[in-house]
């Protein structure tokens, strides 16, 4: 009961918040000038979310981390935690309470990204786009936010400052999606490896590579798209086709990588709880 | 039963110790003033009363219950004004007031406790982040009042109240007080803590050194009343000083001041005075709470020599100060 009205009074702040409809919609329009921009190069939608998947890992996470890394620390830092706590309110209430109003922003920022995706490529598309994948990378996608919100609330209820609380959002932030799976030439977890492999007596073979570059929610989120997603995809796009026929290593098993990803889903803001249970407020 | 009962509390931070082997009770139905400067440990101790943080030593029973093990029903029955605290963002006072009566599964009309606490209906229902430090001292005592609690700890409930503000807040302290409930007030408005308390507890550099009625602080302190005549011809003021109960005895032109540590000394001295000279005026001045929170925190007249007039039982002798202070029976 606590923990609803710990969520409601939340929601009822952050809603009243332009940054939330600031983040929505600007995911959402994102979404949109994805599929508008690529609907005469491929015909076929499914190649598109090909590209929006790298815009929910990269870009996604950071627009979720202004709403989430003030979620506790925030009120740890303004005195406001001593009016939820002051209350019959358990920790555990509160940090689900918040955990909850984020995670729903999150949800809606996600999904109404791809739906508004759907929208667009059912317009201009010259292939409608099919449900079953937009559903399966709605359901991916959104999979994914909760996972990096989990890890934002995490930081946010470990920390006593807003300072710290930044610090450790943008650094989760790096290290599981831009640095693991991420865009940059040399900063990246394969360059990493590739210099632990290079050390004397130490060496990675390709299924370790694969195992590790899967634990993060990026890396099981990367492969569990083209199992879920992409495969037999239409239009035979060399993007999409990469994937098929890798090896059957453990790190590119769809059961794994859920796993993975429900691991970080559930995982993190139990941690961040954990953390939380045994703070001194005060 | 107690409604707060702390024994032996003991809070450390590494190396700094912000509590020491506290022990106090607080009954139902008393208003208790808790008092000292900043950082003797004020806060730190209404932290550890709701939960916030782990004594390091010590028991700490609120309502009957040991508010380490069960914060949650010791919780339910507390009122809590915290200090300095900010609104939860973009909520309004009366939101506040209403997710608390929910929270609390109270009955409680949220506009009658704003009502009662004097907060205008149509700022309840403004954000509480545009109100005036007054205004939000008034919606954080209405948050305080839902369910009719058994414990309010209020923590500077009076910072930033006008006047009125403040002279609400004391008859709200004492009509809560009368309904049965036990006050915890922690204030550095020293008049208003005095005229509102049963009892204070005077806290220094985490230690307790006094707990008492400010009458019997006063009289443990002997620092009862001061009588002010104005004199057509100052006498000799030997003959005053002889007075038993009188402890202090000075002229200023035409104005005698003596210091009575016993209230029938004044009487005895104002005979004296006039049989020497016309009293024209006259005047008798009670010591503040102010005068005795100095004086068991600083190093005034009467709070330096105290170890040795203090008696075999710990009780101080009059004249004594803070260090020895186990005043009025109370461990302290």
């Amino acid at each position: 009961m606590s923990s609803a009205t710990v969520a409601r009074t939340d929601f009822r702040s952050i809603r009243r918040s332009y940054a939330v409809v600031g983040v929505v919609v600007a995911f959402a329009a994102l979404s949109a000038l994805v599929f508008l921009g690529s609907g005469e190069v491929h015909p076929h939608p499914v190649r598109t979310t090909f590209g929006l998947s790298a815009l929910v890992a990269w870009a996604l996470p950071l627009f979720l981390a202004p709403l989430a890394y003030l979620a506790v620390a925030g009120d740890r830092t303004r005195g406001t935690i001593t009016y939820h706590l002051g209350l019959p309110n358990t920790r555990a209430a509160y940090v689900r309470g918040k955990y909850v109003t984020r995670a729903g922003v999150a949800v809606a920022t996600t999904a109404l990204g791809v739906a508004v995706a759907f929208a667009v490529a059912f317009a201009t598309y010259e292939h409608a786009p099919d449900p079953g994948r937009f559903l399966a990378f709605g359901v991916l996608s959104t999979a994914f936010a909760l996972a990096m919100v989990g890890v934002f609330l995490a930081v946010s209820a470990s920390v006593t400052s807003r300072s710290r609380a930044m610090v450790g959002v943008v650094g989760a932030y790096f290290l599981l999606s831009a640095f693991w799976v991420g865009p940059l030439p040399v900063l990246n977890l394969g360059t990493a490896l590739d210099a632990v492999a290079a050390l004397p007596g130490v060496g990675l073979s390709d299924s370790v590579r694969a195992l590790i570059s899967s634990l993060s929610p990026a890396g099981a989120y990367f492969n569990l798209l083209p199992e879920l997603v992409w495969a037999d995809a239409p239009g035979e796009y060399a993007a999409l086709q990469q994937f098929a026929g890798r090896p059957d290593y453990l790190g590119y098993e769809p059961w794994f990588n859920g796993l993975v990803l429900v691991g970080w889903v559930v995982g993190a803001p139990l941690v961040g709880y954990l953390r939380f249970r045994a703070a001194e407020l005060g | 039963m107690s409604a707060v009962e702390i024994e032996g509390l003991t809070k450390r931070y590494g190396d700094v110790t912000a509590v020491s082997e506290l022990s106090l009770s607080v009954d139902r139905g008393e208003v208790f003033g808790f008092l000292g400067p900043n950082g003797a440990g004020k806060s730190t101790t209404i932290n550890v009363l709701l939960g916030f943080l782990d004594p390091t030593a010590g028991e700490v029973s609120v309502l009957g219950t040991d508010v380490t093990n069960e914060p949650q029903s010791v919780k339910a029955r507390v009122g809590l004004v915290p200090e300095a605290f900010e609104p939860v963002p973009n909520l309004t006072g009366r939101e506040h007031v209403a997710a608390a009566v929910e929270t609390k599964g109270a009955d409680d009309d949220p506009d009658a406790l704003l009502d009662r606490v004097g907060l205008d209906p149509d700022d309840a229902r403004r954000p509480a982040e545009e109100y005036s430090t007054g205004m939000f001292q008034r919606m954080a005592l209405a948050v305080a009042l839902v369910g009719e609690p058994d414990l309010l700890v209020l923590d500077e409930p009076s910072a930033g109240l006008d006047p009125n503000g403040v002279q609400l807040v004391r008859e709200i302290v004492r009509a809560e007080a009368d309904r049965g409930a036990a006050v915890f007030f922690s204030s550095h408005i020293l008049d208003e803590v005095e005229r509102v308390s049963d009892r204070v507890g005077i806290l220094q550099d985490g230690e307790l050194t006094a707990v008492n009625s400010v009458e019997n602080l006063r009289d443990d302190l002997g620092m009862g009343s001061v009588v002010s005549a104005t004199v057509d011809d100052v006498p000799d003021l030997d003959p005053l000083r002889a007075v038993d109960g009188v402890t202090d005895v000075s002229a200023d032109g035409s104005t005698v001041r003596v210091a009575c540590a016993a209230p029938g000394a004044k009487m005895v001295a104002l005979r004296r005075i006039d049989e020497h000279a016309t009293v024209a005026d006259l005047t008798v001045e009670e010591s503040s709470l102010e005068d005795l929170f100095e004086a068991y925190t600083t190093d005034r007249p009467g709070g330096d020599d105290t170890a040795t007039d203090a008696d075999t039982d710990g009780r101080p002798a009059k004249g004594s100060g803070p260090e020895a202070a186990t005043v009025g029976g109370e461990r302290a």
